[in-house]
């Protein structure tokens, strides 16, 4: 391992902007109708249950990613196998998410731009970063975190000033029971964005101070999670729940309603780049994984040497992978959680930690 | 080059003892104790002079009789204006040639050697040294040094008679304080140390000299605070300056260029100032200042993004005045760099962004102008800098021309011949007026460098590729580093007690905490 370090701070900004990423311009919950927010919640808490586990695993291999303790738990070539499949599974959602991102940009401000350049330009710059290191990424996170924080509150003291915040629009509550926010959380919300945090096992040995990890984690979780259901909240609040099912990014809608005075108007460019900064860094760290697991799979050197052919793989699946936007929403709604986010967020870490715990034990048995 | 074998060497007690007998038997005796073999004549030493020299025409060589009993035949040889004349007659020749004194009297008081006898009492210059190693007896001669050769002894007397003509302490020109200090570096690495020991009259300031340059031998002092700087980052720079191999040095840019860490970055990673109480103030925060003779410029390392903003007036207004300005300038710096390309994905790609009655406006200006909005930013852009760069480096009677033919021609009558709009005008000149804040020049050149970069990518991907690009900026930025320290710190890595004197500049009772 490189002499590269992470501080806690660092970690807790990482996984803010890496939960944020997506989720905070996408509507999720939606199923839940204007109790979204509490869908979101369940969905944090749930995702919290899974850091936990994550943690206790790392725990057992401190300094090592997930990749490289996978064959110490499930012997040499099994282990392989699991985090070759890891290691595709972070290259194709780092895909998916590029070209949820090239879809957005296309639809919402360059319509005639082919997804190709808008996504051949985003995947440029992530490799250069990750290039630099993660070190860097880490580091510009820090300054981006504080630019979005800043374009937030801006954005949120504007919606109140312009009055188009209307709280009846979140009432009522629980008007159908417990049901449907239930449904909106387990498995869409627990998978997406919060389960995802599965990628952090990778980016855990790099962390500067390793006693912090589990407090950190939980605060970056709980802090992105409360800002996602604030946003949502507040999107219903500004929209009325019918617009908010309908639209594809509720976020920008809410946003270009904003109007003070007759000059501060068509804000729609800060979400617009609080959505780029936010996809960057869930791209990345996607990217990051996938190409870090690949590299301690092959035994490669550097890992600098396998960021270009992975990029152009990305860049190139990232067009490939569905015909239209609706083919890709289709795939991600049904395939994508069902077979892809559960079983590796939730069924092979679990599996997992308890091989390790069963392990330890007979191994302490055997010893006493 | 080899030392003291002389050819022709003659005995010092065979000369003398022509003259005066057996008075010296001493002082010949001790000669041999002290170790020469070959014995020297003056002849020798002369004679290897001018070989060594080529007989420049600069090399002024003064034979003298020292006035003792008995009388020594030595040679005196200095640099025509390099050396302090006065001091060169006064303190060297004078003492020797007037001033009478018996060796036997010497003798009697104390048993001594002639070279001390002609080091402690007859030289009345501040400093003597006495050296045989040829390449440092020639490098003293070119330092301003005076060089005395005396008939019989093998070592060569160093007097320090540096002097000559240097330019004066004047105002500094490249950075202005209203209420600083008035007081700037000059061309002189020795009055360059003074004026930063005048500010601190602490033992623990450190100076080491260098000497850099195959032939140009020129003095390069590093300034350091023992026990308040990092003794690693002092062996780093020690070991980056060694590491340095040029013939000629004549200017700490080009040191600059060699101990900086990375090579493949528009940003400076070393700072450099003309103003010794930035340097002072850099040292009591445990950074090192290196001088280099012959430039008044010195640098400072290692250092951060956020130095760049700095001035030294922020320190003598007051905190909340010296803050808001400092943010000022991170805004204008923003300007600068991004200014013309936002105008022109706005006016490109994002027409919509615009507030309505703007975009009327905009639109009606652009009626007509023939070029899209990147090309005509382009040729504003490109003539501000042409008109820029020869302000800098015309002389100043023909430089009211410039701003002629800049204001009228460039301005006014470009809108009016419709080559382009009245707004892309205000935007470059804003981008030009905010570009002229950032403090140092070697930042704002790298903002400049980065208008067009901007430009381009907002040409081609409206504010998509602006943010891109931003992100890419930051990352490069995040990446660098000054002698280890990370470049953007104290954002990222965020470091909160950095903060007191980095984008803000809190009252100093906090400052010192």
């Amino acid at each position: 391992m490189e002499n590269i370090k992470i501080t806690p701070f660092q970690l807790f900004v990482l996984i803010v902007l890496f939960q944020l990423g997506s989720a905070i311009v996408v509507a999720p919950g939606v199923e839940a109708k204007q109790d979204a927010w509490m869908s979101i919640m369940l969905g944090l808490i749930g995702g919290l249950f899974v850091f936990i586990i994550y943690y206790h695993l790392y725990k057992q291999f401190p300094e090592l990613s997930l990749i490289e303790y996978l064959p110490k738990i499930l012997g040499k070539h099994l282990g392989w196998f699991v985090g070759f499949l890891y290691s595709l599974y972070f290259l194709y959602i780092a895909t998916r998410v590029l070209r949820d991102f090239g879809d957005l940009l296309v639809t919402a401000i360059f319509p005639q731009t082919p997804l190709f350049i808008i996504n051949l330009l985003m995947t440029l710059s992530i490799a250069y970063v990750i290039y630099l290191g993660i070190e860097v990424l880490a580091r510009t996170g820090e300054f981006y975190f504080l630019l979005l924080m800043f374009i937030g509150v801006i954005v949120n003291t504007l919606f109140f000033i312009s009055g188009e915040v209307e709280t009846d629009n979140l009432l009522p509550i629980l008007g159908e029971g417990w049901t449907p926010v239930i449904k909106g959380a387990v498995p869409t919300l627990l998978t997406f964005p919060f389960g995802e945090i599965i990628v952090f096992t990778m980016v855990f040995p790099y962390l500067h101070n390793q006693k912090y990890t589990l407090k950190v984690g939980l605060i970056g979780l709980v802090f992105s999670g409360v800002l996602i259901a604030f946003a949502t909240m507040m999107n219903i609040a500004v929209l009325g729940i019918d617009i908010v099912e309908r639209s594809s990014y509720p976020l920008l809608s809410a946003i270009s309603k904003i109007r003070v005075g007759d000059f501060l108007e068509r804000l729609d460019a800060l979400a617009v780049i609080s959505l780029i900064v936010g996809m960057f860094f869930k791209i990345a760290i996607f990217f990051f994984a996938g190409v870090y697991g690949a590299t301690t799979l092959f035994k490669v050197n550097q890992y600098q040497k396998l960021i270009m052919p992975m990029s152009i793989i990305v860049l190139v699946s990232s067009i490939s992978i569905a015909e239209n936007f609706s083919e890709h929403i289709e795939i991600g709604l049904k395939i994508v959680p069902n077979y892809l986010h559960l079983p590796f967020q939730f069924y092979i870490p679990t599996a997992l930690l308890m091989i390790t715990l069963i392990k330890k034990k007979f191994t302490i048995k055997s010893h006493s | 080059m080899k030392t003291t074998q002389f050819k022709r060497a003659i005995p010092l007690k065979s000369l003398i003892k022509r003259k005066k007998g057996a008075d010296v038997d001493t002082f010949s005796e001790s000669k041999d104790e002290s170790g020469a073999q070959q014995k020297s004549s003056i002849e020798a030493h002369v004679e290897k002079m001018n070989n060594t020299m080529g007989g420049t025409s600069d090399l002024i060589e003064r034979e003298i009789i020292i006035n003792t009993k008995p009388l020594i035949k030595g040679v005196a040889f200095f640099i025509n204006g390099l050396v302090d004349n006065e001091q060169v007659s006064d303190f060297m020749l004078k003492s020797l040639l007037n001033d009478s004194f018996d060796l036997e009297e010497a003798k009697e008081f104390s048993n001594t050697t002639l070279e001390h006898l002609i080091e402690k009492q007859l030289l009345t210059v501040s400093e003597v040294k006495m050296e045989t190693d040829w390449d440092k007896i020639i490098h003293h001669l070119l330092s301003g040094n005076t060089i005395l050769f005396v008939d019989g002894i093998n070592q060569a007397f160093i007097g320090s008679t540096e002097g000559g003509e240097w330019r004066s302490v004047e105002e500094p020109k490249a950075e202005v304080a209203i209420r600083g200090a008035k007081d700037a570096f000059i061309e002189s690495v020795f009055t360059n140390m003074a004026l930063i020991r005048r500010r601190i009259k602490s033992p623990k300031m450190q100076f080491e000299m260098f000497q850099l340059g195959n032939s140009s031998q020129t003095d390069v002092a590093i300034i350091y605070m023992n026990g308040i700087t990092n003794a690693k980052l002092v062996q780093e720079v020690r070991r980056r300056i060694n590491k340095i191999d040029v013939e000629h040095l004549l200017n700490s840019a080009t040191i600059e260029e060699f101990i900086q860490d990375k090579t493949l970055t528009i940003f400076p990673t070393v700072y450099n100032t003309e103003r010794p109480d930035t340097a002072a103030n850099s040292l009591t925060e445990g950074k090192i200042v290196i001088i280099v003779d012959g430039s008044p410029f010195v640098l400072i390392v290692p250092v951060t993004f956020s130095q760049f903003f700095k001035s030294a007036e922020d320190y003598y207004q007051r905190y909340d005045i010296s803050t808001l300005i400092r943010i000022l300038r991170y805004i204008s710096f923003t300007i600068a760099v991004l200014g013309p390309s936002l105008y022109i994905a706005l006016i490109t790609f994002h027409q919509d962004l615009i507030p309505t009655r703007l975009v009327i406006s905009l639109a009606a200006q652009r009626e007509g102008i023939p070029f899209p909005a990147f090309i005509e930013a382009l040729i504003m852009e490109t003539t501000f800098e042409i008109l820029r760069e020869a302000g800098v480096r015309m002389p100043r009677a023909i430089g009211q021309a410039v701003s002629i033919v800049g204001a009228l021609v460039i301005g006014q009558a470009a809108v009016q011949a419709g080559i382009v709009s009245a707004a892309m005008v205000i935007v470059v000149a804003g981008t030009a007026i905010a570009s002229f804040t950032t403090p140092a020049y070697n930042l704002a050149i790298a903002g400049r460098i980065l208008r067009f970069a901007m430009m381009i990518l907002a040409a081609t991907m409206g504010l998509y590729g602006i943010t891109i690009g931003l992100i890419a900026l930051v990352a490069h930025l995040a990446s660098l580093r000054s002698f280890g320290a990370p470049y953007l710190a104290p954002f990222a890595p965020f470091i909160p007690e950095n903060h007191k004197d980095g984008l803000f500049r809190l009252p100093k009772k906090i400052f010192n905490k």
